[in-house]
């Protein structure tokens, strides 16, 4: 891939506090590198806000390495930008060209409130991971692993919706803020493994009732939060979720 | 969790929106079947003696009235999700992906069953109500003295240019809220599986998205066109 650099416009979402209005600020940079991430693009910016004596934007990281789920931005309308399968510390700014404007806002969910400029609060997560995302664990000694038999496929399965990093990409994707993906990932680890039995029926009761509460929307099958969340859940895990609420539903006697 | 609780969950409340939509495919396939009569050249003994019979079975009629709850139903529960979801995003983004990451199809639900409502009530009106409560003219067929409502539906769309536009609209309103809602509600019964996604799509697509609608749209149209 041919380096080169570029001279951008943003247009970033400012907003002082959670109860604050909030606006977009434009910005012009220049000379980014087309090998930096799109978080570096915004070091570069601040570093150059703080050198002004101004407030550098405030936007959440940690790992960078697109595991930990925190780099929320809505970038040009998708959430994580442009790339599929990919948070925005992974993406690099050779998805842009010399020119751009590129328009940076925070997710958009009133169960995620912004903090300040770029970041929100995903509490809600925890909240729901609190209502039933666990196992009841034996005290005594430690199992053998593999003690348990697990199919393969289902193992593979139940490993590809525990990759899910909590990101919310897809409520800040989902037109109705819906957190089905989520929750959907979160049930299904753990209903497909033997160890997750126990509380099967309690576990995606509470969980959706706990999504519900935090003011989520519903799902309407749209499909934008597998095209947009970076470790690629599959829809499958929705289905799933609605037949394991509908089996606990009809069934679980409390 | 209670049953008043499990259907006021959102997951619960789209199982009562899946199931009456479900409920009402099964209906316009052998609605359009009844109503391709209307086609024949007898001047009207096969549709006005299906009509009779459809009319005075009792089996069929306590069904009727349940097309008629579940459109309640639907309506009302649609309704009540569509406001929730948008309540959920209070503040709206600058940019949005457009079809980017959803079909435009899936986004128009709310509308295209808009459109549908608006359809339905005329349509009951003129041709339910009137055949049920209504003074239309009788007729002898095949031997027997029965409601001519043959003749109504032929008066109706060759008298009335804006009603054959309208049931061509409500028919576009159709095809567009099938073609995502019908496979949306397997998904949303948790019913998707390699082996039958692509006959769901397809059945979705073009047999109750486009097949149908065409063949209900082509009804008044050729009624009007005959004349
Ligand atoms: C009375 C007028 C109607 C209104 C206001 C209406 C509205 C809606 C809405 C808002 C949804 C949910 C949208 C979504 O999941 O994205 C929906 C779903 C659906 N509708 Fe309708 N609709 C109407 C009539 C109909 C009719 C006449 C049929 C069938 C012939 C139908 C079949 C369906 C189906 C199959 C679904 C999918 C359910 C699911 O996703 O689980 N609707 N409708
Ligand atoms: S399902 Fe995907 S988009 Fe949603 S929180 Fe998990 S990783 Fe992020
Ligand atoms: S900063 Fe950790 S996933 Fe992007």
């Amino acid at each position: 891939m041919v380096h080169y650099n570029m001279n951008l416009t943003l247009k970033v979402w400012r907003q002082k506090n959670a109860e604050a209005k909030g606006n977009f600020e434009n910005y012009q940079v220049s000379e980014i590198s087309s090998e930096m991430s799109f978080l570096e693009m915004f070091d570069v910016l601040n570093e150059r806000l703080i050198n002004e004596g101004k407030e550098p934007i405030a936007f959440d990281h940690d790992c960078r390495e697109g595991i930990c789920g925190m780099c929320s931005m809505h970038i040009n309308g998708r959430a994580h930008g442009p790339w599929e399968g990919t948070t925005t510390c992974q993406l690099h700014m050779r998805a842009f060209k010399d020119g751009d404007t590129i328009t940076v806002e925070p997710w958009r969910a009133g169960a995620f409130p912004v903090i300040k400029d770029l970041t929100v609060h995903r509490a809600a997560f925890d909240r729901i991971m609190e209502a039933g995302g666990f196992v009841s664990v034996n005290t005594g000694n430690a199992q053998d692993a593999n003690n348990i038999p697990v199919a393969k496929d289902i193992a593979d399965e139940a490993f590809a919706a525990a990759a899910c990093i909590g990101c919310g990409a897809c409520v800040a994707a989902c037109k109705n803020s819906s957190a089905m993906l989520f929750v959907s990932a979160k049930v299904s680890q753990l209903a497909l493994l033997p160890q997750g039995q126990p509380e099967k029926k309690s576990r995606v009761l509470n969980m959706l009732a706990q999504m519900d509460k935090e003011g989520f929307g519903s799902c309407t099958n749209t499909g934008a939060c597998e095209a947009e969340c970076p470790k690629e859940i599959s829809l499958t895990n929705i289905a799933r979720l609605n037949r394991e609420f509908i089996s606990a539903g009809f069934t679980y006697e409390k | 969790m209670k049953w008043s609780q499990f259907f006021n969950t959102s997951i619960g409340k789209k199982l009562l929106v899946g199931a009456t939509g479900l409920f009402l495919c099964s209906f316009v396939i052998v609605h359009l079947v009844g109503n391709l009569q209307l086609l024949l050249n007898d001047n009207g003994e096969a549709f006005n003696t299906y009509a009779d019979f459809m009319a005075h079975n009792e089996l069929i009629q306590l069904v009727a009235w349940g097309l008629k709850v579940a459109v309640i139903i639907h309506f009302w529960v649609a309704l009540q999700l569509t406001f929730s979801n948008r309540k959920a995003r209070p503040v709206k983004y600058a940019v949005n992906p457009g079809n980017q990451t959803s079909s435009w199809f899936s986004r128009q639900m709310a509308i295209m069953g808009s459109i549908l409502l608006v359809f339905l009530l005329i349509h009951l009106k003129d041709f339910w109500w009137a055949m049920h409560y209504g003074d239309l003219p009788k007729g002898n067929f095949g031997g027997k003295e029965m409601t001519d409502l043959y003749s109504t539906v032929y008066t109706a769309f060759t008298t009335q240019l804006w009603l054959v536009f309208l049931y061509v609209i409500g028919m576009i309103g159709l095809s567009f809220h099938l073609i995502h809602g019908f496979k949306s509600a397997f998904q949303t019964f948790g019913l998707n599986h390699v082996k039958y996604n692509g006959l769901i799509n397809f059945l979705g697509v073009w047999v109750w998205g486009i097949l149908i609608p065409i063949g209900f749209a082509l009804i008044p149209v050729i009624i009007y066109l005959k004349h």
